[in-house]
């Protein structure tokens, strides 16, 4: 019986907390002339929610896992949420957890596309719930035009692009013909990171484009086109440029099918554990990590600190609402440090969340 | 009045107007033969030897899908719980031979296991189909999200890598210039023929696609032939997804995505109806080459990627188009 009402005396002792701080705060606000709601919020009684696509992408379950890390070191849980990469799905969970209590309830949401962050954001501004979000919004939306909005997060795939482009051309020895394995083309990802591989072949000349195909993302599609494009160009190939570690990986198995495992560079995007494992044992060149584990991580500690009063939106400059975040270039001298992934606290101290901008997304 | 007992007969006497119109079935080899001619003469790349053999290569896993999803067809039914099926299929074969998730190291009876388990979802979804009267649409999607659920939870964030031998050497070794993989497609193809030509599982399932309301009026309990028919479908999923798993060395959830579809095309596009009763696994064996030689052609001879899936989309319902001409009676519904 004592275990059965255990939940409603847990209501029970949170909402008279609730009560409690209710006056404690708008005490304090009254102390110090307190116009802003923000910063309200008990740390015991915020509440953190991880939203990703789904957990059977290892990246984007390392991200849940960097949440769960951050929500640990405040003695919080986070609640973890997947939509699998269905927009309709994520839109309903987002309606669904803003119906709830919303006073100090944290939001870290990778929106499955641009267009699904409009109503994510204006939903959580109506309902007094911080968000932060990363990857993806359309560019005419501007996180200084809200006030729960806290930033948007992204990276500069053109850079990342470049980085791979740069350290195949380097692991091919600077001169001969690569083929390019595209992600999906009406994706802004796939559009930078392929601009950025245009950036690298001007700056390498002697490096030569045969041939670019679109493999989806897929390991599957990146096994079939790379197995095409190595009878079409035969022993040309030096080095195969993809924009993604899958696409890599598929590359690798179509490389392994052929008996030319080990003669052909292969660079990749995403640093996934898989290719971490390759760039080990040499069998692929380099790969690009946002590291997953921070990025579910600092959203958490972002909303925390505002939610809890240490850092007032306000005062956030304005560069850092949008902006692109540091990605580190993996290759066999470094890899050891990314082969376990973890976080590391300082990073999610409020004085430190924005200490891996690289600047205002422009 | 039939009884029972001459079913078999019944069954037996149909064959002979399907060769009265095999002529009216050339359609589609003959697309065949002309795309193929025609990138041939655009790329030199494209005649090679080593493309042929890429080819035949890349189709193996597709044709196996194929061979499952024809019988469906043939039935009447549809079938969309490849990609859920292969997935599961995939993820239990990468955790029960040799890996780098766990001691397991069954070998091909771990290949037969994950078989196994697909041709049981498959029986899930006929089942359904035949007791709760759900649309064969509609279970064979529950059951895709099904298998996509049990992959994932199986998955458990980690990839299964595969170490095993015997699955490594398939997409790797060769015999006669093609891959194993190759070859085990050959296989299934051979073996839908023959379970399609020369059993009563076949020859019914191409009755009830003709006509299920005359079968049953003539005593045949239907029921069982179809769930055997989706669970055939699903065994064929199952090994397709182990194909899979070869080839990628890994385990994935994903193994099975948009397989559904490209092999529900390549049916129709080899001429096995939508509406059942027409067709069958050599038509559909004839599909999968058009549809690998034109994904192929398209890439040898250079057509920027960013106009291939359109191009390619056009070409499919053009040769469809052909292929059904001759088979178009004048007042004949198309929905």
């Amino acid at each position: 019986m004592n275990f059965k009402s255990r939940p409603a005396v847990a209501l029970l002792s949170l909402s008279l907390a609730a009560i409690a701080l209710t006056g404690c705060s708008e005490e304090s606000n009254a102390g110090t002339g307190g116009s802003d709601k923000a910063g309200a919020c008990d740390p015991a009684d915020v509440k953190l929610v991880g939203q990703v696509r789904n957990e059977s992408n290892p990246y984007e379950a390392s991200w849940l896992d960097g949440g769960d890390a951050f929500a640990k070191s405040v003695d919080l849980e986070q609640q973890r949420l997947t939509y699998d990469g269905d927009s309709t799905k994520q839109q309903e969970q987002i309606t669904q957890l803003l119906a709830g209590d919303t006073d100090c309830l944290v939001m870290n949401i990778l929106p499955n596309g641009d267009s699904d962050t409009p109503p994510i954001v204006e939903q959580a501004q109506e309902a007094g719930a911080y968000l932060v979000t990363q990857w993806n919004k359309p560019a005419d939306l501007n996180v200084t035009d809200y006030d729960h909005w806290i930033s948007h997060i992204t990276y500069n795939g053109v850079e990342s692009g470049k980085q791979i482009g740069d350290a195949l051309a380097e692991a091919i020895g600077g001169s001969g013909g690569i083929i390019a394995l595209q992600g999906i083309l009406d994706t802004g990802a796939a559009k930078d990171r392929f601009a950025g591989l245009e950036e690298s072949l001007a700056a390498n000349p002697d490096v030569k484009l045969l041939d670019q195909q679109t493999a989806n993302f897929s390991r599957a599609e990146a096994l079939e086109v790379t197995k095409t494009l190595l009878t079409k160009h035969g022993d040309d190939v030096k080095g195969i440029w993809a924009a993604n570690d899958d696409m890599a990986l598929g590359a690798l198995e179509a490389l392994k099918a052929a008996g030319k495992e080990g003669e052909i560079a292969v660079v990749g995007i995403d640093a996934v554990p898989d290719a971490l494992t390759a760039i080990e044992s040499g069998a692929m060149t380099a790969t690009v990590s946002s590291d997953g584990p921070w990025q579910g991580g600092i959203g958490l500690a972002a909303g925390y600190c505002v939610a809890t009063g240490e850092l007032d939106v306000a005062d956030i400059a304005d560069e850092d609402r949008a902006w692109f975040a540091e990605q580190f270039l993996i290759q066999q001298d470094n890899v050891a440090e990314y082969l376990s992934p973890a976080t590391d606290e300082a990073d999610f101290e409020c004085d430190n969340v924005f200490s891996r901008s690289q600047g205002a997304i422009s | 009045m039939t009884s029972p007992a001459e079913d078999v007969d019944v069954a037996a006497a149909r064959p002979q107007p399907r060769r009265g119109v095999s002529l009216r079935d050339s359609g589609p080899p003959l697309a065949l033969v002309v795309i193929f001619v025609a990138f041939s003469a655009l790329s030199s790349d494209f005649r090679s030897i080593g493309n042929v053999q890429n080819i035949m290569d890349t189709a193996a896993v597709l044709a196996v899908v194929t061979c499952g999803i024809t019988f469906v067809l043939m039935m009447g039914s549809i079938d969309l719980s490849a990609p859920g099926v292969m997935g599961a299929a995939a993820i239990a074969v990468a955790l029960l031979v040799a890996n780098n998730r766990n001691g397991n190291e069954l070998g091909v009876i771990g290949i037969l296991l994950a078989i196994l388990l697909a041709a049981a979802l498959g029986c899930v979804s006929g089942l359904a189909l035949v007791l709760l009267k759900v649309p064969s649409f509609m279970t064979t999607l529950g059951v895709s999200a099904v298998g996509l659920g049990l992959a994932t939870l199986m998955f458990n964030g980690v990839q299964p890598n595969i170490t095993d031998g015997t699955l490594a050497s398939w997409p790797v070794e060769r015999l006669l210039g093609l891959s194993y993989l190759t070859w085990i497609a050959f296989a299934c193809v051979l073996v839908g023929y023959l379970i399609q030509r020369y059993t009563r599982l076949g020859r019914y399932a191409f009755a009830i696609g003709g006509a299920e309301e005359v079968l049953a009026l003539s005593g045949v309990k239907v029921a069982p032939y179809k769930v055997a028919v989706f669970t055939l479908a699903g065994a064929f999923y199952g090994l397709a997804g182990v194909m899979v798993t070869s080839q990628l060395s890994a385990g994935l959830v994903q193994a099975g995505k948009g397989y559904d579809f490209a092999a529900i095309t390549a049916a129709v596009v080899g001429g096995t109806l939508l509406t059942g009763g027409r067709g069958g696994i050599l038509h559909s064996a004839v599909g999968v080459l058009i549809v690998m030689v034109l994904t192929n052609g398209l890439v040898q001879v250079g057509v920027s990627p960013y106009w291939q899936g359109g191009v390619q989309g056009l070409i499919v319902v053009a040769a469809v188009a052909a292929a059904v001409l001759p088979q178009r009676r004048r007042n004949q519904v198309t929905k």
